[in-house]
């Protein structure tokens, strides 16, 4: 289980070291941030003293190394455009999206495996067919809209629901989660139904029925572990899914978490807050990868034997 | 081994889930607050300081100005003219010297009494250090220095190296700050002297700010006041009419309504900046046709929702220095095609690409106004590309120095005036080096620079023949719409928007609604 680990470390560890560098490159080729910071009629002296003073007057690679110095030290920097460290406004956000990731997946995976069971027991049924509708139309929605339409329905037509904001009661979370909820959940319910499919009809369930098992231990005991390792590899990319993208929901909503960050970090040029929030996402996408690798292997032994250098 | 894993991974994200909740979601009362005690009002973004020194930018300026920090007078947006504040009164005592008395009994938020020394400082603080204040570009030459001269508590002097007939409207951007602010560094929360003072800010949340007890003039009516920020219009408009918000900036015509909205002169100007240097748009026939090729009453009428009139000047009425006699050019595509043949038989290459620049955001249907100009142009055989940008890559195109090897470029700009004074805009837009414009002509420096030095009727009379000149003789900007502002207003709440509202909404002039008043 060790060398598996060390293994999957290694070849996790490689991407996430081309996302610091490329976001720390790309971000240099949308310009000297220097316009947005200095008064319109800056003269070129005092630009120049704010690149020199910042870095950006140095070669790209000058600046990528003291930038791999500073983050060696644990330094990531200042804000341009609050003067907070970068660290800190980025460990002030990134909780925020974790928890509506969380919850979302949450909700999304029981919801799955409820729906996807019920659906697969009978295959072809009226459920199936409306589970399999609805499961698709939500896997298609654009959550721009559905957020829009969340606001406008339930938020001003209806006054159920608070229209945006953190602060209040539960009311104010379900927007968000229903939003960042339905896409994860529609692909979920396909691929239980479809591996739960797979399973009751495998040779192994109809050893289980023939030995005179109850119906629910069939369901849920033999087949539902066996479709389990499927759903838990989709599961995992869709939560690394949420926690990078959580955007949209983010900015409609007003929830100050790290996808508003990089947006408005991208936005103003704020490279030393930028690099640090994709850091941050980039080694919880690496830690949440290593775990489902090891939940994954945890489920099948097949997998430990074949995992690549 | 599979439940000891299971049960830890439970555990963690009971922990995760349980105290992220408590730390989001801990008010009863929402972000904004509760409604009767608390003004509410959502801003389209955070803020991203509170340095009074950059209050000159619209997103600083609308939190702090005469609600947090004061100047020492400010400027009527109806009338024009320069009302009292923490001055009680000043004049003019030699060609370059002016003299301020000041308002006694003001005491700071920190306790200190605001004094002459105070006011010096601010001053020094924002025109004449090396802070890099956008009030020191904006409103002041960078290079250029004040002499400040006190004399007791509220004796002010101040000196000029050339005589400044407007130093009065200049210093009316600068904030009061205590003599205990950082010099080398802008703060992010001042300490002012306005109705209202800090509480807290809570970063991507929200700003809290409390009455001043101790305010010298008269209290505001709300006890507290709390900004959000939303950054879709559309939330913005709902907050309104869910009444989750008193006040919100900026709404789409489309999500604005007679029961949640009200429209507003916001001083804005719409225009196309063509860039003399580069060929075709080097030639005045190409510069003029473009102004003819452009239907201002459809984009208006349609795209703008009509909430803007054509414009014929980059300043709108009430501006010192708009020139009344100015009509919009006519939509007359037949001429413009005139011209631009007349200059292809000269040689212009009136064929190349042409690239029009735009601002996402920049006003509703932005991109809409984008499509139906270059539709126009075309039209009149001219090779328009759009290229949207966001506001970084905009400044590139805007300021100087410009972006070499990019060809032609028509670069539409929105510019307000929020001084009230046409110097501001002249010498940004229209002065041969002026930092946003791409070039101009000797004559009209002189006149800029001569019209600087005017003071009452005369000054006001150089400004517009200045503006005429420009549409005659430079036709570096072509002209669309001076534009109008919606603003979301709550029927919990009474206040009348004015030209300066969106860069300085004064929070004391809101107050609560009676029962039954009329809107």
């Amino acid at each position: 289980m060790l060398t598996f680990l060390r293994k999957r470390v290694v070849s996790s560890a490689i991407p996430l070291v081309f996302v610091v560098l490329g976001v720390f490159c790309l971000a240099r080729l949308t310009g000297n941030p220097v316009n947005l910071y200095l008064p319109l009629s800056a003269t070129a002296e005092q630009r120049a003293a704010f690149s020199a003073e910042h870095g950006f007057d140095q070669p790209i690679l000058v600046q990528l190394w003291d930038y791999l110095g500073q983050v060696v030290q644990l330094d990531f920097g200042t804000s341009l455009r609050t003067d907070q460290p970068a660290a800190e406004m980025v460990l002030t956000a990134f909780p925020a999206t974790l928890q509506l990731a969380a919850v979302t997946m949450l909700i999304a995976a029981a919801g799955a495996v409820l729906i996807g069971c019920l659906a697969a027991y009978r295959p072809n049924s009226l459920a199936d067919r409306i589970s399999s509708f609805l499961s698709m139309t939500a896997a298609s929605i654009p959550d721009f809209w559905f957020a829009i339409m969340g606001v406008l329905v339930f938020g001003v037509s209806l006054e159920w629901l608070p229209t945006s904001g953190v602060s209040g009661g539960p009311e104010v979370w379900v927007l968000p989660i229903a939003t960042l909820l339905i896409r994860p959940f529609g692909v979920l319910v396909q691929v239980v139904r479809g591996a739960m499919v797979a399973a009751l009809s495998a040779p192994y369930t109809k050893v289980a029925r023939s030995k005179g098992a109850s119906e629910k231990r069939v369901v849920f005991g033999h087949a539902l572990r066996n479709a389990t390792t499927p759903a838990l590899t989709v599961a995992g990319d869709l939560t690394i899914g949420l926690v990078n993208g959580a955007v949209v929901v983010e900015t409609i909503f007003g929830w100050p978490g790290i996808g508003k960050l990089m947006i408005d970090s991208i936005l103003q040029r704020d490279f030393a807050v930028l690099q640090a929030a994709v850091l941050l996402t980039a080694v919880t996408i690496f830690l949440l990868n290593i775990l489902i690798d090891l939940c994954y292997a945890l489920l099948d032994a097949r997998v430990r034997q074949v995992v690549p250098a | 081994m599979l439940s000891s894993v299971r049960s830890r991974v439970l555990a963690v994200a009971a922990v995760v889930l349980c105290g992220s909740s408590c730390t989001v979601a801990n008010s009863p009362s929402g972000d904004a607050g509760d409604a009767g005690s608390t003004l509410r009002v959502v801003l389209a973004q955070e803020p991203p300081t509170l340095e009074p020194c950059e209050a000159s930018l619209t997103s600083t300026g609308v939190v702090v100005r005469s609600n947090i920090s004061e100047p020492l007078l400010e400027r009527d947006p109806g009338s024009g003219d320069l009302r009292p504040l923490l001055a009680t009164a000043w004049r003019q005592t030699a060609p370059t010297t002016w003299t301020f008395d000041l308002r006694a009994g003001v005491i700071f938020h920190n306790g200190q009494p605001f004094t002459a020394q105070d006011a010096a400082f601010s001053i020094d603080r924002a025109v004449n250090s090396d802070l890099q204040c956008n009030v020191d570009g904006y409103v002041f030459d960078d290079d250029e220095k004040l002499g400040l001269e006190v004399s007791g508590d509220t004796g002010l002097t101040v000196h000029t190296v050339k005589p400044d007939p407007i130093l009065p409207l200049r210093l009316s951007f600068v904030e009061m700050v205590p003599r205990t602010t950082s010099t080398t560094a802008k703060v992010r929360e001042p300490v002012g002297t306005g109705p209202y003072a800090i509480e807290s800010w809570e970063t991507g949340v929200s700003i809290t700010l409390r009455r001043n007890e101790n305010y010298w003039g008269e209290p505001p009516a709300f006890p507290t006041a709390r900004y959000v920020w939303r950054s879709e219009p559309s939330v913005r408009a709902a907050m309104i009419t869910r009444g989750e918000a008193d006040l919100a900036t900026t709404l789409n015509p489309e999500d604005a309504t007679e029961e949640n909205s009200v429209a507003y002169p916001n001083n804005e100007t719409t225009a196309l900046r063509l860039d003399g240097r580069e060929a075709p748009l080097d030639d005045i026939r190409v510069r003029k046709a473009i102004g003819m090729a452009v239907d201002r009453e459809g984009i208006v009428g349609t795209l703008l929702a009509g909430l803007a009139e054509p414009a014929a000047q980059l300043i709108p009425d009430g501006v010192v220095g708009f020139n009344p006699t100015l009509k919009a050019a006519a939509y007359d595509p037949e001429a413009a095609r005139a011209l631009i043949r007349e200059a292809a038989a000269d040689g212009v290459p009136v064929e190349k690409k042409i690239t029009l620049v735009a601002r996402n955001t920049q006003f509703p249907r932005v991109a809409e106004t984008a499509e139906a100009l270059q539709y126009e142009l075309a039209q009149v055989g001219l090779n328009v590309q759009i290229q949207m940008a966001d506001t970084a890559a905009h400044l590139e195109y805007q300021l100087r120095p410009f972006p070499a090897d990019v060809g032609p470029v028509a670069l539409l700009i929105m510019h307000g005036n929020q001084a009230g004074d046409a110097a501001f805009t002249t010498s940004q837009y229209l002065r041969s080096n002026g930092p946003q414009s791409t070039f101009g002509t000797p004559e009209l420096d002189a006149r800029i620079a001569e019209a600087g030095g005017l003071a009452g009727p005369v000054r006001q009379d150089a400004f517009a023949a200045i503006f005429a000149d420009q549409n005659e003789s430079v036709a570096q900007y072509v002209h669309l719409a001076h534009m109008r502002g919606l603003l979301g207003i709550a029927k919990s709440v009474r206040y009348q928007p004015d030209s300066a509202t969106g860069d300085e909404m004064r929070l004391a002039a809101v107050r609560p609604a009676s029962a039954g008043e009329a809107r």
